[in-house]
């Protein structure tokens, strides 16, 4: 027999053969395909039964809301709550992309202890017990060597159970130094004490039920204040509902606005009083309420004898055609909106809130209040709202002689002191005050830090950092490892606003007094603490008055005390809305006169006169060189980015538009006639310089800018969190600087001068 | 395209979309990416890289301050039905069937285990409504326990795209069926993610052909209008604006020519 | 080789004229052999080394526990109510009769020891699992087409000790869904098949239509 080369091929036909009858080809080539379908770094995701649990939103103090999808422990989708009183429905995109910061790569995951140099981000992660004992060992030492006024609270809130324990702590420790972060809500709340006479109250606008809404730059569509809140009302709207927006730069709120009256940033106090000169001229105002309960609408005679100019007088002088030199608005738009506004049902003017500026001018306030007051609309339907906190059912705080001497000595950040004795708090001073000090004698020894970001939000951001690296100990209680907590010594993490219990007051500008909770929907993924279970850890392990004055075994039953009857309806449906109306004319004003004072008479002012005390209008000198720095900077909210302490989480940066961010560089809007005369083009690389300090950014030519004006969304140039945001873009507050109002030490800069060259 | 079920009710579902009430938020955006597990990367600034099912588009009405005028566009897939209600520009030339006209809802389908990347329907879709994967999608930290189970995560190499939620329709003609009136999926029942997530309420989604569905009086008004729309591409998608510049901008005019909605206006 | 051929030729011989190399008989027994080994391989070998047997965590009793339950097989595979089928129990639903080790048999005392009282969900071999592209609802089938479990999950309602399964070791899921036979000829051997031909064609039948592609995929 012999064996050749045709037996092989022969064989190699008969193995092909039969391979080709045998199941092998085809079913590799299916079970292939399948295998290439389902790469085992794909991920599945496991299906479940799906729940959904009702909670409240708390990465703004928005306070809206929210329904949670639940498939076997994973939060799976967030969604509006439609239900909900604030928000009914709408949500913004911060609340959608939350989950993200739940599972993200910048939580903190457990107490951290810093190991190397501040800033370096060198941490490692201790026990609780380790945490609380060193913290509480810090706090001892300092109040035993008689310094216990010298720690600090910066809270972004005041509002709610969490601030109120700091401030309780504070209080039995012996400390005046609890700090709210700046935001509208300081201007707002002192105009409202001065023209109304109750303090720390809450300012909000009933836009679901106003008909024609002046507002003076609020980024009402822009995602300030609470977006749920604003978005659903102006979702509401008919061709019967007016928007007028009054700012130099089309935002998206102005695009969407009936009508857009660019007038020249910091001039909105004159275009107030200017519209309330063509009202009272008119007669149009409210007759009952300025009759009935209103004071220093007229000139008035005091117990001497002395006349004093009213409001009245005030606004004579601004004529509309005196206002539109100052707005640079035509004469004919400002009587026309001034008539319109008095005309129309349930008109509102809004100010203030809701401006990614911290800018706190009284006199503007003061303004804008008057308006609403001229037509009658405070405590009205589709008005002005002005409501108390909530008030919690809690025993006295038990004070030693050191907390009782401790609280006594003036703030660090000198509000309440004879120099500004009208303003609650003043972190913008506070800077300043560190740095002026020598270094043994410093006014803070400790800083606690709680739903704050003030590394990155303060304005002149350079000082701020210095001063903040100037605290011996930082005691951060964020979630997620922000700039602060990346300053910080100690990290005491939050639970993710899913996992714990909150209670969430008075969301910001809503024209109700509506009470949230923000309950568990999850449990908590990693080894953190409620922040208000922490506290009271930390006030028990001092002993003494201290730990007498937290009597309580936890967070929740605390929450429990405060709310006492209400808790069960808060946490059966989620959000309790105070039944009682806001208060009637009759009841509403505090003052002695029991009157809306158009004329503050209680307020604080450098001079005695008239003019100082009423809400004239005052050109605010803005940081900078006139002649060399030709340009004004604006900073702008975009409701793509979170500007506030929380940064944006990564589905939000995607949206970002392409005119916005490109890579890592920040494009700033510019007049096209503007960029004409620098000689810049669309995406031009170009330095913008401020006082504050520059940045190298991108071009981006808009027509919907005022010429002179040039803009930069606030909320970018992160340097912590994740690669997922930081390093894109610029922070805006590292080019800002405050101005502070002599008598209120309020910021008052809406911008800063600038300017910008091609790089 | 299929031959529909003959248990099957055909639906044609459509949605509209008011330019004068859209804000430009994003928040359809972001509802979409976290509804259909869309993946992110660390730069998403080249749009061309960008994967979003939805995309707000900017417009503007190019006359100097203060005459300015912004409109904001925002763009899922056209859900085309072609000529024919049936033949959308993509799926006639996919050459895997993994993009087909599913005849029961009007609705485009993508399949993107299918998909082998050639990337035809992209370069044949007039509205740049496909995007393509061109990394595997990772999910940094814990982010993978926010998966949903009812879309598929894809991979590197397909393509994907706005599919109006098809799990959606799904999950209510399953609840149809269990509680035993399978047709009876009413306008409320079937809502897309960015539909219920509009906080302005700009969004409007259901059957164009149902007359008790909102969309179907909505597209018959006059400012209704699609984009591109005289390509042929018969989009299910339409946009309402009183504003003549918001309709020249969505398509290509002469110099001369009014849109029709302003055309007719005039006649 | 072809040393050897010269040595051949050169050599004296009767024969007339020798064919150079093999015998077509040869030939042909190499190709019978080729073949056979392949059809062999494929048909025997393949399967053997395609799928490997993957032991059940616990054997479970089907016909037991249907005669302890009111309403079949609904009693524990049941629709949710969006619509949305349970599938496997969890062991919250099991929990209720094994709290404790009622002492049954081995498999009953597993189960309480190594899962219950660890609280540790049971990795059950599901014969029927599909990729996760594929989208299917138990609803309208069961509520719709009142199709019965058995009409595509086979007997096993009725068994006393789960049957053996097989993983692909190429994809991951059952033999189940090819089917074990692999000729895919003839009525299947367990349960019907759940290739997406299969669906394809009892939809073909039943309602005149394959179905569009997102009606199984998503």
């Amino acid at each position: 027999m012999k064996i050749d080369r045709r037996c092989f091929l022969s064989l190699a036909g008969g193995l092909v053969a039969g391979h080709l009858l045998s199941p092998v080809p085809w079913k590799v080539t299916d079970d292939l395909s399948i295998w290439t379908q389902n790469w085992p770094w794909t991920p599945v995701p496991e299906t479940g039964p799906v729940t959904w649990k009702n909670t409240t939103c708390t990465m703004c103090p928005g306070g809206c809301g929210i329904k949670v999808r639940i498939i076997k422990d994973r939060v799976i989708k967030i969604e509006g709550r439609e239900d909900h009183p604030v928000n009914r429905g709408s949500l913004c995109p911060l609340g959608y992309a939350s989950i993200q910061y739940l599972y993200g790569p910048s939580r903190v995951k457990s107490p951290m202890k810093r190991i190397g140099e501040r800033g370096s981000g060198n941490y490692e992660p201790i026990t609780w017990e380790e945490a609380i004992t060193e913290v509480s060992g810090k706090l001892g030492d300092l109040r035993k060597s008689g310094k216990s006024h010298t720690v600090a609270c910066i809270s972004g809130s005041d509002k709610g159970t969490i601030p109120h324990l700091f401030k309780r702590f504070l209080e039995a420790y012996g400390s005046p130094n609890f700090i709210r972060t700046p935001s509208a809500k300081d201007a707002h709340e002192t105009a409202a004490y001065l023209a109304q006479g109750k303090k720390a109250q809450n300012v909000g606008f009933d836009l679901e039920n106003a008909g024609y809404i002046v507002s003076f730059g609020c980024g009402l569509l822009d995602g300030c204040g609470s977006p749920g809140y604003q978005f659903s009302s102006y979702s509401r709207f008919d061709k019967d509902h007016t928007l007028v927006q009054v700012e130099p730069r089309l935002s998206n709120t102005a695009a969407k606005a009936k009508k857009w009256m660019p007038a020249k940033p910091g001039t909105d106090g004159a275009l107030a009083l200017g519209m309330a000169h063509v009202i009272i001229k008119k007669g149009l105002y409210n007759r009952n309420f300025i009759e009935n309960h209103s004071f220093g609408f007229e000139d008035w005679t005091d117990d001497d004898g002395n006349i004093h100019m009213g409001f009245k007088g005030l606004v004579k002088g601004y004529t509309p055609s005196m206002v539109s030199e100052i707005t640079g608005l035509a004469a004919g738009q400002i009587e026309s909106l001034a008539t319109d506004f008095a005309r129309a049902q349930h008109p509102v003017a809004v100010c203030g809130y809701n401006e990614c500026t911290v800018s706190s001018d009284i006199d503007k306030t003061l303004a804008v209040h008057a308006l609403n007051a001229l037509v009658g609309n405070i405590n009205q339907p589709g008005g002005m709202i002005v409501f108390s906190d909530p008030e919690y059912n809690l025993p006295e705080v038990e004070k030693d002689q050191i907390a009782s001497d401790g609280t006594a000595k003036p703030r660090a950040d000198r509000a309440g002191t004879a120099e500004y004795p009208q303003t609650r708090y003043l972190l913008n001073m506070l800077p300043e005050t560190i740095m002026g000090a020598n270094g043994n004698d410093l006014p803070i020894e400790a800083l606690l830090v709680t739903d704050a970001n003030p590394v990155y939000t303060m304005e002149d951001n350079e000082t701020a950092q210095e001063a903040f690296a100037r605290i011996p100990f930082i005691v951060n209680f964020s979630s997620f490892m922000d700039e602060t907590a990346q300053f910080a010594d100690i990290i005491l993490p939050d639970h993710h606003f899913l996992e714990g219990f909150r209670d969430v007051p008075a969301p910001d500008g809503v024209g109700k007094p509506v009470t949230s909770l923000s309950a568990p929907v999850v449990k908590p993924l990693y080894n953190t603490r409620n922040t208000g279970d922490v506290i009271i850890s930390i006030a028990k392990s001092l002993g003494g008055t201290i730990d007498a004055s937290f009597p309580w075994n936890n967070y929740e039953a605390f929450l429990k005390q405060a709310y006492n009857d209400q808790y069960t309806d808060l946490s059966r449906s989620g959000y309790v809305v105070s039944a009682d109306k806001p208060a009637p004319w009759e009841s509403a004003f505090a003052n002695e006169r029991g009157k809306y004072e158009f004329y503050p008479t209680m307020r604080h002012t450098a001079g005695n006169d008239d003019k100082s005390k009423l809400p004239d209008f005052r050109q605010v000198d803005i940081p900078g060189d006139k002649t060399n720095d030709a340009l004004v900077l604006i900073p702008y909210k975009s409701p793509r980015i979170a500007s506030g302490a929380i940064a944006n989480p990564p589905f939000m940066t995607k949206t970002i538009d392409a005119d916005m961010l490109k890579h890592e560089r920040l494009f700033i809007q510019v007049n096209p006639e503007t960029a004409g005369k620098l000689n810049l083009k669309q995406g031009d690389a170009a330095v913008v310089k401020t006082p504050s300090g520059e940045a190298t950014v991108l071009v981006d030519l808009f027509e919907g800018i005022m010429p002179g004006i040039i803009a930069m969304p606030a909320g970018l140039g992160h340097t912590a969190y994740s690669k997922f945001i930081a390093g894109k873009g610029v922070n805006v507050n590292a080019l800002l600087k405050p101005v502070f109002d002599p008598t209120f030490g309020l910021n008052k800069a809406w911008g800063i001068r600038a300017s910008l060259q091609k790089a | 395209m299929q031959k529909i079920p003959s248990h099957t009710k055909a639906r044609h579902y459509g949605m509209v979309i008011d330019l004068d009430k859209c804000t430009g938020c994003a928040t359809c955006m972001v509802a979409c990416y976290s509804e259909n597990n869309v993946s992110f990367r660390d730069d998403e600034s080249v749009k061309l890289l960008s994967i979003n099912w939805i995309q707000v588009y900017k417009l503007t009405n190019g006359k100097p301050f203060p005459d300015t005028e912004v409109c904001y566009l925002p763009q899922p897939c056209m859900q085309c039905d072609g000529k024919d209600f049936g033949h959308p520009p993509c799926v006639s030339v996919c050459p895997a069937v993994a993009t087909d006209f599913d005849s029961p809802t009007g609705i485009v389908s993508q399949i993107t285990t299918r998909c082998f990347g050639c990337r035809y329907c992209m370069a044949a879709c007039p509205y740049h409504s496909r995007k393509f994967n061109w990394w595997d999608p990772v999910w940094p930290a814990d982010m993978q326990n926010y998966l949903s189970p009812d879309v598929s995560p894809r991979m590197r190499g397909v393509i994907e795209k706005c599919t109006f939620c098809y799990h959606r329709f799904q999950q209510a003609r399953q609840k149809a069926y269990a509680e035993g009136n399978p047709e009876d999926i009413g306008e409320d029942d079937y809502q897309t993610a960015c539909t219920q997530a509009c906080p302005s309420g700009a969004i409007t989604f259901g059957d164009l052909d149902d007359p008790a569905h909102e969309v179907y009086k909505l597209k018959n008004n006059r400012y209704a209008f699609r984009l591109l729309e005289r390509l042929g591409t018969n989009p299910s998608v339409y946009y309402l604006s009183t504003r003549k510049w918001v309709h020249r901008a969505c398509d290509n005019y002469l110099e001369n020519e009014e849109p029709a909605a302003f055309a007719n206006k005039q006649a | 080789m072809s040393t050897q051929t010269e040595n051949t030729s050169n050599a004296p011989s009767n024969e007339p004229s020798p064919k150079k190399g093999a015998t077509g008989w040869v030939i042909f027994a190499f190709f019978v052999i080729g073949f056979g080994f392949s059809l062999l391989g494929g048909w025997v070998g393949f399967p053997k080394m395609l799928y490997t047997e993957v032991p059940h965590p616990i054997d479970f009793n089907h016909a037991l526990h249907m005669n302890l339950v009111y309403d079949g097989c609904n009693s524990c595979h049941y629709f949710r109510e969006d619509g949305s089928f349970s599938g496997s129990p969890t062991l919250n639903e099991c929990r209720d009769c094994h709290g404790f080790v009622m002492g049954i048999n081995e498999n009953e005392e597993k189960f309480v020891e190594e899962y219950v009282l660890q609280d540790k969900e049971v990795p059950w071999n599901i014969f029927s699992k599909q990729p996760d592209c594929v989208y299917f609802s138990h609803a309208p089938h069961v509520n719709g087409a009142e199709m019965d479990c058995a009409a595509c999950h086979g007997d096993i309602g009725d068994s006393e000790s789960l049957r053996s399964y097989q993983e692909n070791r190429l994809t991951g899921y059952s033999r189940d869904i090819w089917g074990w036979n692999m000729s895919r000829l003839g009525e299947p051997e367990h349960a019907p098949r759940m290739k997406m031909m299969d669906c394809v064609n009892c939809h073909v039948e039943e309602t005149d239509s394959q179905g569009s592609c997102f009606q199984c995929h998503k």
